[in-house]
């Protein structure tokens, strides 16, 4: 077990995952990845494209099932395993639906749904899901978007959006589950270079608040800004973790120090 | 037989129009009972599930291949001796016979139910795979899924394909008449034989179909802008 995460505000573990392995075919992508993130910590997972940092990520909301190790996430406990057959074990449809129910995902390419409207895209899953009636879910969901600055846009539909506004629209759409932990999948990756500001404020503005994130991210500034923690992942592995002061100030491993030189 | 001469337009306008409406009918039966055989026929074909995948490929290929009026005539016939044999072999005395209403929806709608599945299926897999991806990771289960994001992220690349084979289909209903089904063509037919105006009334069948075209159109387009609200093009 690596040592916890420094606790920013909360005290309790929000995000516990031990040894997670996960392989694609005879590809290994995780290698055993042990960590804990803390209620209201920000973990930011850097490193080079296909060290792995998406797919742990995903791992966190079961889009992808690790092969083995444990994961606590959101209060549910999950032990990975595979059976004879190479099918996981030891999990139920039910209990991946409830668990992606209290941690949500912000993608790279938004992906909003075109046919509803920027309200209809942040009700759905409050009413469709976890059954709230509409006035709800309507109430939370005007909430959250004035939160992100797009109160006057909510009967737009997504394609009439700018990259920025679409992204903005996902977080409200994230929020409005009122996750225990928000995931963002690179979520600056796929826009303009002017809009990306307008999304890490937003990004910003929730760490500020106390909101327990998961971030996969590329822009290192805003990482080590935002971050309460960090890891780098090198093949599959943590090769360094530490608060953003040291991971980008002081790095043990001779890999993060490349990648860092590299990407500055 | 003079009388019959005489005989215009004008009075045989009430039949022609009844047999219009009677293939709008068999049209609108067809092709609602096509829309949910396509919607399965494409599931199964895109379902995990080896047997069903090949149920449906079955399907598509001996349906797309065989003509619609060998399927008629033999649904007919070859289907009213044979659920007759079921009956008598269960005890069930009376005749049932298979009216020509009946086995003209039944073999329209599994016509038009194979091609739908070829179209329901492109359009499932023409859906960007991020939407349905959020539908999941927002803990969605999969019917849940199907009904509010795969069925509604697919209408608008289903529709053009699915207005071609509604107009297919208005001019399939025609077929029926081989099996003395009064529908507009049958009836067209009739009304022309007794006459001797074949033009007339060949051309005024014409013009119907074509009238129902033109109405179909329309509301093709009102449904495809529907569906296509969300999208910027188009």
């Amino acid at each position: 077990m690596p040592e916890a995460v420094p606790a920013a505000r909360g005290r309790d573990v929000a995000v516990r995952a031990v040894d997670l392995e996960k392989r694609f075919g005879p590809l290994e992508v995780l290698k055993g990845i042990s960590f804990e993130a803390t209620e209201g910590s920000v973990l930011s997972i850097i490193g080079a494209s296909g060290s792995g940092k998406s797919t742990l990520l995903r791992c966190m909301n079961l889009l992808e099932l690790p092969n083995r190790g444990d994961l606590f996430i959101a209060g549910e406990i999950i032990h990975f395993d595979r059976g004879r057959d190479g099918q996981a074990t030891g999990l139920d449809r039910r209990q991946i639906q409830r668990l992606r129910a209290k941690v949500t995902m912000v993608f790279q390419q938004f992906n909003l749904w075109p046919h509803m409207s920027v309200l209809g895209n942040v009700i759905e899953a409050p009413m469709q899901v976890l059954g709230l009636s509409r006035r709800e879910a309507v109430e939370i969901a005007e909430a959250f978007l004035e939160r992100v600055g797009l109160a006057d846009k909510r009967h737009e539909y997504p394609a009439f959006l700018s990259g920025g506004q679409q992204q903005r629209t996902a977080i409200a759409r994230a929020l409005a589950m009122q996750p225990q932990v928000l995931l963002f999948d690179e979520p600056t990756s796929a826009l303009d270079p002017e809009l990306v500001g307008e999304v890490l404020a937003v990004v910003r503005d929730l760490a500020e608040d106390g909101r327990t994130m998961l971030l996969v991210t590329h822009e290192m500034g805003f990482a080590r800004d935002v971050s309460t923690h960090l890891i780098f992942l090198h093949a599959g592995r943590i090769a360094e973790t530490g608060p953003p002061g040291q991971v980008f100030g002081n790095p043990e491993s001779e890999r993060c120090r490349q990648f860092l030189s590299s990407v500055a | 037989m003079y009388q019959f001469q005489n005989e215009g337009l004008i009075d045989w306008a009430g039949p022609l129009l009844q047999g219009a409406l009677v293939t709008l009918e068999i049209a609108v039966l067809a092709y609602a009972i096509g829309l949910l055989l396509g919607l399965l026929g494409a599931l199964a074909k895109l379902s995990r599930v080896w047997p069903l995948r090949l149920v449906a490929a079955g399907y598509t290929t001996v349906i797309r291949a065989v003509p619609e009026l060998l399927l008629i005539i033999l649904l007919y016939y070859a289907g009213s001796q044979a659920l007759n044999a079921l009956l008598r072999s269960l005890g069930m005395d009376g005749a049932v016979d298979i009216s020509g209403f009946v086995a003209a929806i039944a073999v329209l709608a599994v016509v038009q139910g194979a091609y739908m599945t070829e179209v329901f299926r492109g359009a499932i897999l023409a859906i960007p795979r991020g939407q349905l991806e959020a539908a999941q990771a927002f803990g969605m289960p999969p019917w849940l899924c199907f009904r509010r994001i795969v069925l509604p992220a697919m209408l608008p690349n289903a529709l053009p394909g699915l207005s071609n084979l509604w107009l297919i289909l208005i001019k399939d209903t025609a077929l029926v008449s081989v099996v003395g089904f009064e529908e507009l063509f049958f009836t067209t037919q009739q009304a022309a034989a007794s006459t001797r105006a074949y033009f007339t009334f060949y051309a005024a069948a014409g013009a119907l179909y074509l009238a129902i075209t033109l109405a179909s159109n329309v509301l093709f387009r009102r449904a495809e802008a529907l569906v296509r609200r969300g999208q910027a093009t188009g």
